[in-house]
This record gives C-alpha cells, structure tokens and sequence, in this order.
C-alpha cells in the first residue's frame, strides 16, 4: 500500500475526492442556511477589508493580546504550514514521484522543511500546554455550561493534531531512512527534528522502512482528511468562519446601533424573533465562534453570575442556526407543517432566556475582545426591540422610565418645565437668549437633574466661562438624547426622541456640541448623523484637555493625592478617548496617578449601561458591588480601587458612590 | 360584549401648575397632555376583559382635538374604536353637563359595561362617571380595584374605610375605577398596535349630533362653577420646623391637621 | 329651600367621626345663614344612637332603620335620600367625603340636578349663598366653587379630619322622624361581601405612608414606623439602602425602581432623598421629611422638614397625633 503507487493512489484519490466532496457539500449547506439570513451590505472599503484579514487572521493580533494567546498563534502557523506540507502530501499520493523540491528547488525545501519541523515541534508545545491550561488550571473563561461536550471536542481536537502531528514526523524520519538508502530521494537535513526522529529507525531495512513510511503516511494523510470532514462540526468549525468573518468585520462605530425602517407601513414585525430575521453577517458570526471565553471573561454579567454570558449566547445561537437551518434548508420539509421543536423555539425566551438579555449592559467587553470581530450587542439589541416593540415584554421598572421619557423626556419622570432650573444664579445663556455662540453644551438628564452632576454641570460651567469659552446652553427647552431607550429596544421611542432633539438643534443652527454625558456624546455623535445630526460632538474631557494645552486653563491649587481613573465603557472601548482624561488629571500639582489593573479598554463596567440603571437588579452578585472587591478567586482581575476614583460618566459615579459610603460604614 | 370606557385627558402629574391669568383655570403653557390614570385603568381592565372573554372596545371623550392624540394612545393599546365630542358648546359645563353629554352618547352606542376613573386628576371633581350611571338608569359600582366576570355578573370589589366591598351587578352597569398604577399596570402598546392604532375609527361627534340642546350644556347650565383658583401655603421650599423635640413635634402634628389638612 | 341638611354616616352600629365633623360644620353654616340643621341618617339598629347629633347642633334627625340599609348601596340608598331630600328641600346638604359618601353624594347630585363640590376642605356662606374650598391638580392648587343662583341644593361633601367638630350640649337630644318612604324593590346590584381589612395596608394603595432609610440603623426600628403608620392609617415603606440591606423586603421599595406612590402623605424618615426614591415619590400630597442631616435632598422637596434624631422625634409626634385623635371625639 505504498502511496502514490497503483492501487493505493487510486484507493487515496477516491478517499480524498470522497473528502473533499463531503467537506464541500457541508461547506455547500452552511452557506445556504447563512443565505436564510437578512442582507446586509459589508462589501464596501475591499483594500481594507484585506489588510484586516492580514492584521487579525495571519497576524493574529487580538490573539496574541492575551499571553496564552501565543500558544494559538503558534498552532495557527503551525497549520498553515502543515496545510502547505499535507498539499504536498496529497500530491504524494497520487503519484509517488512528486516532490516539492522538483518544483521549486532545494533549497526553498530546506526551508520549508525546517520551518514545518519547527512549527511542528511548536504546535506539540502549544498543545500540551493547552492541555494542561484547560484540566489542570482550568479559568474561568474555558467554563462552559456543557464542559463535559467542549472538554470532549477539545480533546478530541488535540488528539487528533498530537496523532497528525506524531505520524508527520514518524513518515518524515522514515523517509529520510530512505532517502540515505534509494537515489534520487531528497529530504534536506536541515529539518533536523525529522532527522532526529529518523534515529529511531536506524536500523531497519528499505522494505521495513517503506512499510512504516506509509503506515504513517496513511494514518496522517486520514487523519487530516477525517480533521476536514469533522471541522464543521466541532468549534473548529470558526477555522471556516473566523476568516470571512475578519473580512467582513464591521468598520462603522460600535456606539452607532442600527436604525430600524419605522415608516414602512408593509412591515409586520419589528427585531428578531426567529434566527433566520439576523442578517447573514450576524449568522456568519456564529461560525466563526472558537469559544475562546474572551468575551465572557470580561463581562460584567457573566462575571457576577447573571444568566448572560456572551460565550454561552453566541454557542446556542450557533446550535440553535445549524439545528433550524438544517430544517429550513430541507426541500423536502414543509416548514407549516413540521413539528419539530427547533421551529417553533422563541429566539427571544427559549433559546436566549430572556433574563440573559436585559442582563448585558452594552459595556462592548465582548466586541472588543473578541479576535474573531464577533458582533454580540447588535443581537442582544435586535432581540431587545422584539421584546420591547412586539410583545411589550419587559419589567415594570422599564415601563416606568419608558413612560417618564415620553411624557417629560427625563428618566426619573421630573417636570419638564423645571429642567433648565440647575442654571439658576449660574449666569448662563440659553440659545433662545443668545443664538450666536460656538458651543452648544449638552447638559443631559443627569447633569440637570442628580443633585451630584448638577455639581459637575456647574464646574464645567465655571471652566468654560474661565477659559473664554462662548457657549450656551438649551435650558427647559433640552430634550433628552433617548441613548438609552435605543438601548433597550425601543427603537420607536429613541427615533422620536433623536428627530425631536435633532430639529430643536439644528433649528438653533448649532455646528459645536459639548457633553460631559459619555452616553450622550456617543449618541450624538455616532447615532443622530442618522437622524441629520451632523454635529462636531466633544466629550468634556476632549475639550478640558484642549484648552489645557492651549493654555487656556491651568491648574492653580496643588492637590496632594493617590488618584485612579476609571474608564467608562462609552468613552473608552466606544470612542477611544483614554488619554485625555488621564493627562488632564496629570496637569494638577501634587496629583498621583495610578491605574486599576482593569484599566483602558479593558476597564470593568459600573452595571448601568443598557439601560440596566432603571432595572433592579435581582440575579447574581452586584455588579456595583463587585467593583470595590480586591481580585479574588472568582472575580480575579477585578479592580483595586485606591482612595478615591475619578468617574467620568454620571451613572458610573452615582454608582461608585453608594459603593464608597457603604465601604465607609 | 360591548365596552364603552369614558377618557379625559389632563395634564401630567408632574406639570408644574401655575395659575392663568383668569384666575380660575391653569395657564396651559408647558402641558404635557396624558390620558387620566384613572382613565387608563379603566382601559387596561377592559383590554383584559376583551382578551379573557372577547369584547369591542371604545373610547367615548369629550374635549378638544387634542383629546384625538389620547384615544389614539389607547387606541394602540388595544381599544377597537374612538368616539370624540368636540362641541365648542359643551365647554364651561359642570360635571351634571359633562355627564349628560356623556349619557346622550351614550345612548347612541350600544353598551353592556361602561368604565372610567372614578376621577380626573386635573379638576378631581369625582362625579361625572356616577352622574352618568345614574342618567342612564344603569346601576354603577364605585372605586373597584379588582373587576371580575362570572355568569353573566360584573363582580367588583372597592375599598372603604377599614374594610373591602365586594359588589355585583348585572349589566348594563358602569364601573368607576380606582387603584394604582402598581394594581392595574397598564400595558405598553406595541408597536404593531401603535401603528395599526392610525388606522383605527374614530369619529368626531357635535352636540346636534346627539340630540341634546345647547341649553342643558355648556357654562350657562352649569349649577356650580369654580369662582378662582389659589395656590396653597408656600410649598417649593419646605417649611422647616423649629423648636425643641416636643414643639417640633406639636408644630407638626398642628400644620399637618390644619393646613395640610392630611390627619 | 330652607336649612342646612347633613347626611350622616353610620357604620356598624356607630356614627363615624366624620359625621360629627360635619354635623358641626352644618351647624356653623347654619348659624351663618339663620336657618334650621337637620339630619338624614340611613342605617341598621341606628334609631338608638340619632338623637346624639343633637350635640352637636342638630334639630332634627330623619332617619330609617332597616337591615336592608345596613352597608351602603347606592340602588338604595341613593333614592331614599332623594325622596327625603325633596321633602326637606334645604338650601345646602352636606355629606363625608369618605369613599360611600362622594359616591353617594354624586349620584344624588344628579338624581337632583344639583351641583356638587367633593371633598371640600373649607365652607362658607356668602351673600346667603354657600362657597366651597376644594383642592385640585393633585393637591397643586384649589378651587374656590360657587354654585349659580337658584340652583339648589348646594351639595358639598367633606373631606375628613378637616372640619372642626365641636360638641355644643351633651344634654342636647334632636327629634326624630321616620318618613314613610319604602326602600326600592327592584335593586340589580348586590352587597356580595364586606370583609373588615387586616391592618396592613398595601403600599401601592396607601394614603399615607411612613418611609425609612439609612438613618433607620436597624431593622427593629421600624416597629416604630409601623406604630406611627398604624396611627395614622397607613403603611410602611422604605428606601432603597434600608430593603438593599435586607431590613425590609423589595414589596416595600418606594422608588425608581420600585413602586411609585402618590399618597396624600409620605414621612420619609432617615432618607437622604436620592433622586431615585424622589422619583417614586414625588408627586405625593404633602411631604414631611425627618432627617438628622440639615443638608439632606430631601429637605429640598419636602413640604415639612424637621432637622432632628428621627428617635427622639418620632416618639415625640406619636404622643402629638394621638393627642390630636383623642381631641376630636
């Protein structure tokens, strides 16, 4: 059964071709059941759509952002060399005579060689040390609610590329054997790992040594067909999904949801209710999932035992597609007609709990460390604005701060009336007193009405008008921004909101708008464009640390103090804006910076965003608790707050706040 | 089953009041229009009636065209059709005129319950929906927190002073509500409904329409009116009390009784 | 149309408070006016007790003592006191505004085609005719009502603890009468029930509601709401830091996110007023607020603040309510 001699090239053709067909045609039926999605249009700016897929797939940057990321990085390299060895391989068998060092000379072989033996011997440290990672230390993010099914998949993986692996190398040192003892065989030195393997059959004879040779060629050479036919359906099914899925990432701001078409009268159901209501894009990234736990591992919810955790979310959707779509893609089956549960399963409620939904806060942990650009927020979203638009199903607290935002465009339901009432004795001009001004500065719900941020309000006030600022304000005639109805799904409220807010702004023909709100400046900024809004929006610190660098404000009085930032979730992940709070609290005298170790883009959300400030919050741990705890075993990289923190957005701080008198009790 | 809900629409209850220059009515400025709490549960109770035993539901208003905004609100919750009077004659009416406009409607649309909230929260003149039982000859069960169907009955039960009254009646009947917000959570229309709601009937009635002569409505007929309008004792700031412990608490006890007029 | 007219509420073989309270405000009027105050009392076994309205200024006491008349339904009381009424004809009639009273007291109304002012808590005569106080727009604002000329009876339903009752002659007995009118035979409603409360009122219903917070230190401490509500008829509540600490359930949590009150009134208790429990109670009628700290929030929408230990001086007003309670009646 030599390879690449009759009949055992015949017999490997047909397995290959039977192979290769059977990976085809299930290649074939994911792509039609990722057709029963929605379009979407993700085919614009192609030059950077690859230079993506060089940064993030073959430069496996987001992977390798972790420590234990490396290990993948290697295994990833190391298959793409086995790839290009296997094609070698299967050339092999089909004609013995093949040999890459016909084709592009020795000395490229050499080199190829050596970098598959190295890559090789890599891939075997990569694996044991995942192996050990996932039973021995066993973190938090490789849990899985069914960890007896992953633990299987994965050993039966690794299993597989240890068997691979082993069987390159033992066809590998067998035939150098045979290249000392036959002419016109090659196999470069170089590849010393193979040489050293080859010792163990020193001495063995030509015949023994073909036996082994292809022993080992065919045990390989299956195992990596049978590896082709298991992938897509085993998690390494994100091999097919994860480059398409990079490809096709998304280029628009994470802060800006997407609009829903509300004026379409023939539209009869608003979010998505059923699997096949995403676009093919949100089905796409189901498959790209390699269940690596990153999103998890810095969720809020997740971390304090909510029933979300965005891993779990993303692996029962993909169950849940694969299951359904088998179904829907069967020409044969009458979906009317069928009775099989997957039909009939809520999206919202049975295959996503709809406690898991309202517990994510939008914080955009998941989104921003996924390595694969996984999309979590814009489902749980479309979900949300089923519930919320469709069956009117959510709490009643939500209900309530729905109401008040429509009766009195504020949360809290205060009187609309009494909104510009923070601004009294603060010597400050609505633009209905003073239209010509540069800034427009936003105060928001918070800043007007929360005895604290009204304090902020007021300072920045001062700060403007100490730094020559011209600006003014919109007083009781501000509207609530609606960031936060948007958030939690109703869609149609936040439209109404934004289009009421947008004509009230731009009819004050404002060009500049300040906030000190994260929340409102990324709606502003990111989501009324979509409404007509097209404002230059800066968050107060953006602009503090303007004028500090103009000279325009400099800090007179010295405070000796240990201080610590934390990021807020729309500031940070959603609009990159990291440094400038921390160099404006620099430029104070006497002020030591220290950071959380969650700090920057992995900074550890309050809890109220999402909407969630308005819910009780009844599941699991506190997530306002959990901010002020050392890292223990089961939140292990939470924040250490020094002394005193420094907030930038008014839920975070109101939040802390509590946390901190609780602390001084 | 046929149910015929009365709505007002009043201004929201964190308006801040101030007080026109008439002296006798509210300065309008900075309303924010809602449908009456009250009103709302009324139309809650009877949604739900409508899902557990099947009914038409419709919204009956006498008012202005800015009442047209609130049957729609209510519309998208789930009630099938809108009636409004809007007669420039009716305006000035006491509650006797409002309820006879009411009643006249009434007669013109075919009814098995009738419900509305036992008050309005602008004027809280608590009469007009009883007033309306009694101009029909029906029977009218007041204040319920829990309504209930069985055998053909209407079943309520209503709070008193230290303790709870089950009543019930064949119907025609009409039915006050009371309760809270906590009691009856209203439901928030869907979208679906919000948009189907445009659609819905809603027809605009004039007193000629309903055979009732200007001369039985409007300010002239009216037995009782509001003469003026006055703020209370100061109550933006607060009154602190001050004292020692024992006169605090005597002060307290004083305003509480006296001004406040609460215990 | 002459005299001043009150309809008295009985209730389980007693006057309630009210009736007194209105008794004497009838009498005040009537005075005011120079004419006669009567009364109409419908009721079971209330023969033995009528005349006692005497005391406080009545003449004479129409009543009718039936079982049929023992709990109120307006099928029948309503055209009985009709009847009466048209007999009598006084100028103004007065009734409780408790919850049988502005009921019956509105269908009356139209049953007699008169104008009717509830839950009025001032009353005057002007120019021989009656004015009434009554507030409006949540206790916002009020309204002073007057009813047109000729229009008769003046019908006006008192709020409760508002009216000054005063006892003129313990000796004093009103003559009493019994009209010969027969209670309605056919009635299509019914009394299915009356059930006495349990003394626990619900939150969400309450009228008045006294609120604990931080300030409360410990769980035990709301005995001493709970007395104070008992007095006063209401219910306990609290905010979010006491139920966050586990010293009162979520079913208690007045709040954002917790139910939204608008009692009459609210005594918050030891709260800083957080704009989130502002939020849940807000638009109640009157706000007292106890607080140690001078700087609280809440003084700041609080109708009546008292700066003091919440220990010292919620005995203190115990002692001063039931002192009030003792005094009237």
């Amino acid at each position: 059964m030599q390879p690449g001699y009759f009949p055992a090239n015949i017999i490997f053709a047909l397995i290959f071709f039977a192979a290769l067909g059977f990976f085809s045609f299930t290649v074939y039926k994911l792509y039609r059941i990722l057709r029963l999605g929605q379009p979407e249009d993700r085919f614009d700016q192609i030059g950077r759509r690859l230079r993506g897929v060089a940064t993030f797939v073959f430069g496996q940057r987001r992977v390798i952002q972790e420590p234990a990321g490396w290990g993948h990085f290697l295994i990833f390299w190391g298959f793409i060399i086995i790839t290009i060895g296997s094609l070698e391989t299967f050339g092999v068998g089909l004609y013995h005579g093949f040999a890459y060092w016909k084709v592009i000379g020795k000395p490229l072989t050499a080199i190829l060689y050596l970098l598959q033996d190295l890559l090789c011997a890599g891939v075997v440290l990569a694996l044991v040390v995942s192996l050990y990672r996932r039973f021995v230390l066993r973190p938090e993010r490789l849990r899985f609610s069914d960890q007896k099914a992953a633990n299987l998949d994965a050993c039966i993986i690794i299993s597989l590329i240890l068997l691979l692996v082993a069987c390159l190398f033992g066809a590998r040192g067998a035939e150098y054997r045979l290249t000392q003892l036959e002419p016109g065989r090659y196999f470069p030195s170089a590849a010393f790992i193979s040489v050293a393997v080859s010792g163990l059959f020193a001495r063995l004879s030509e015949a023994s040594l073909v036996v082994w040779y292809s022993f080992f060629w065919w045990i390989h050479t299956l195992v990596i067909l049978g590896f082709l036919v298991y992938v897509p359906f085993s998690k390494h099914l994100h091999i097919l999904g994860a480059i398409p899925n990079v490809f096709f990432r998304r280029f628009r701001p994470i802060g800006e949801l997407s609009k829903m078409d509300l004026e379409d009268e023939s539209v009869e159901t608003y979010g998505v209710s059923k699997i096949e209501e995403f676009t093919w894009k949100q089905l796409l990234d189901l498959c790209a999932c390699t269940e690596c736990g990153r999103c998890s591992e810095n969720c809020p919810a997740a971390l304090t035992g909510k029933p979300l955790s965005p891993k779990e979310m993303i692996h029962n959707l993909k169950k849940h597609l694969l299951a359904k779509g088998k179904l829907l893609t069967d020409a044969k089956i009458n979906p009317e007609g069928c009775a099989a549960t997957e039909l009939k399963k809520a999206l919202a409620g049975e295959v996503c709990l709809t406690d898991e939904i309202w517990s994510c806060t939008t914080c955009g942990n998941c989104m921003e460390h996924c390595p694969v650009f996984i999309e979590h927020i814009p489902k749980l979203v479309d979900m949300r604005r089923y519930l919320v638009l469709m069956e009117s199903n959510f709490s009643l607290e939500v209900q309530t701060v729905l109401r008040n935002w429509e009766t009195n465009s504020n949360p809290w339901g205060l009187a609309f009336a009494s909104r510009g009432d923070w601004a009294k004795g603060l010597d400050v001009q609505t633009l209905a007193e003073n239209p010509e001004v540069e800034y427009l500065l936003y105060v928001g719900c918070t800043g007007s009405f929360d005895t604290r941020a009204k304090k902020v309000t007021a300072a920045m006030v001062k700060l403007l008008k100490q730094a020559g600022v011209s600006f003014g304000i919109l007083g009781a005639e501000e509207r609530c921004c609606g960031e936060t109805a948007r958030r939690l799904g109703n869609e149609y409220l936040f439209q109404s909101m934004a289009t009421e807010l947008t004509e009230l702004i731009n009819g004050h023909g404002v060009k500049k708008i300040i906030t000190t709100c994260p929340h409102c400046y990324n709606t502003l900024k990111n989501e009324y464009p979509q409404f007509g809004g097209n404002w230059e929006v800066l968050h107060h610190s953006e602009l503090l640390h303007q004028l500090l660098n103009e000279g325009k404000l400099k800090p007179r009085r010295r405070l000796d103090k240990q201080i610590t930032f934390h990021d807020s979730c729309y500031l940070g992940r959603y609009n990159n804006i990291y440094e400038e709070p921390r160099e404006i609290l620099r430029s104070i005298p006497g002020l030591r910076l220290k950071e959380m170790e969650r700090c920057r883009n992995k900074s550890f959300c309050c809890g109220a965003g999402g909407g969630r400030m308005w819910m009780e919050e009844t599941l699991g741990g506190g997530i306002k608790r959990s901010m002020r705890l050392a890292p223990t075993k089961r939140w292990p990289k939470t924040l250490r707050l020094s002394e005193s923190a420094v907030h930038t957005v008014p839920p975070c701080s109101r939040t802390a706040s509590r946390r901190r008198t609780k602390k001084r009790r | 089953m046929e149910i015929i809900v009365l709505l007002k629409q009043v201004p929201d209850t964190e308006t801040v009041i101030k007080i026109g220059e008439d002296g006798k009515s509210i300065a309008t400025s900075s309303i924010k229009w809602v449908i009456n709490p009250y009103d709302e549960y009324a139309v809650e109770a009877a949604l739900r009636l409508k899902d557990s035993q099947g009914a038409n539901v419709t919204i009956l208003s006498l008012g202005p065209q800015r009442m047209v905004e609130s049957i729609r609100a209510a519309l998208a919750m789930g009630a099938d059709k809108g009636v409004l009077v809007d007669d420039p004659a009716a305006e000035g009416s006491d509650a006797l005129g409002k309820a006879r406009v009411l009643a006249a409607a009434l007669k013109q649309i075919p009814h098995d319950l009738i419900f509305c909230g036992h008050r309005a929260v602008d004027d809280d003149e608590n009469q007009v929906g009883i007033m309306v039982a009694e101009l029909l000859d029906i029977p009218h069960l007041g204040l319920a927190v829990t309504i209930e169907m069985a055998d053909g009955l209407i079943k309520i039960s209503r709070p008193i002073e230290g303790a709870k009254v089950q009543l019930e009646s064949p119907m025609p009947a009409l039915i006050t509500l009371g309760g809270a917000h906590a009691i009856w959570q209203p439901r928030y229309a869907s979208l679906p409904g919000i948009m189907k709601a445009k659609k819905k009937p809603l027809e605009v009635k004039k007193l000629a329409d309903l055979e009732l002569s200007p001369e039985q409505v409007g300010a002239a007929a009216a037995k009782i009116m509001v003469v003026s309008l006055k703020m209370p004792v100061p109550r933006q700031s607060g009154l602190m009390i001050s004292g020692d412990t024992a006169a605090k608490a005597k002060e307290l006890v004083r305003l509480l009784h006296e001004e406040a007029n609460v215990i | 149309m002459t005299g001043v007219c009150i309809i008295a509420e009985f209730r389980n073989g007693a006057f309630r408070q009210v009736s007194f309270e209105i008794a004497s405000e009838g009498r005040r009027l009537a005075d005011a006016l120079g004419e006669p105050l009567t009364a109409i009392v419908l009721g079971d076994g209330v023969t033995a007790e009528a005349a006692t309205l005497g005391q406080y200024g009545v003449k004479k006491v129409y009543l009718i003592d039936q079982p049929e008349l023992k709990d109120y339904l307006a099928e029948i009381h309503v055209p009985v006191l009709a009847e009466i009424l048209r007999s009598v004809q006084p100028k103004v009639v007065l009734s409780a505004a408790s919850a049988n009273g502005k009921d019956l007291s509105a269908r009356l109304a139209a049953r007699l085609g008169a104008g009717l002012a509830q839950d009025c808590t001032e009353l005057l005569i002007e120019n021989g005719a009656l004015k009434a106080k009554r507030p409006v727009y949540a206790g916002k604002t009020y309204a002073w009502c007057a009813w047109t000329n000729g229009s008769y009876p003046q019908m006006a339903s008192c709020r409760p603890n508002v009216m000054a009752c005063s006892l003129i002659d313990a000796s004093k007995s009103a003559s009493v009468e019994t009209p010969a009118i027969t209670l309605p035979a056919v009635v299509k409603s019914r009394i299915v029930k009356v059930e006495a409360s349990e003394t626990k009122v619900d939150l969400a219903e309450a009228q008045v509601i006294v609120s604990g917070g931080r300030g409360m230190k410990d769980p035990k401490n709301f005995a001493l709401l709970e007395e104070l509500a008992q007095l006063l008829g209401g219910a306990v509540g609290a905010s979010r830091p006491a139920v966050d600490a586990g010293w009162r359930p979520h079913a208690d949590q007045v709040g954002q996110t917790g139910k939204v009150v608008t009692p009459t009134l609210y005594i918050a208790c030891g709260i800083s007023g957080a704009i989130q429990h502002l939020a849940g109670m807000g638009s109640s009628k009157f706000i007292v607020a106890i607080n140690k700290d001078p700087e609280a929030p809440i003084f700041s929408k609080a109708d009546y603040g008292v700066v003091e230990d919440l220990f010292q001086f919620i005995p203190a007003f115990i002692k001063e309510v039931k002192k009030l309670k003792a005094a009237c009646g």
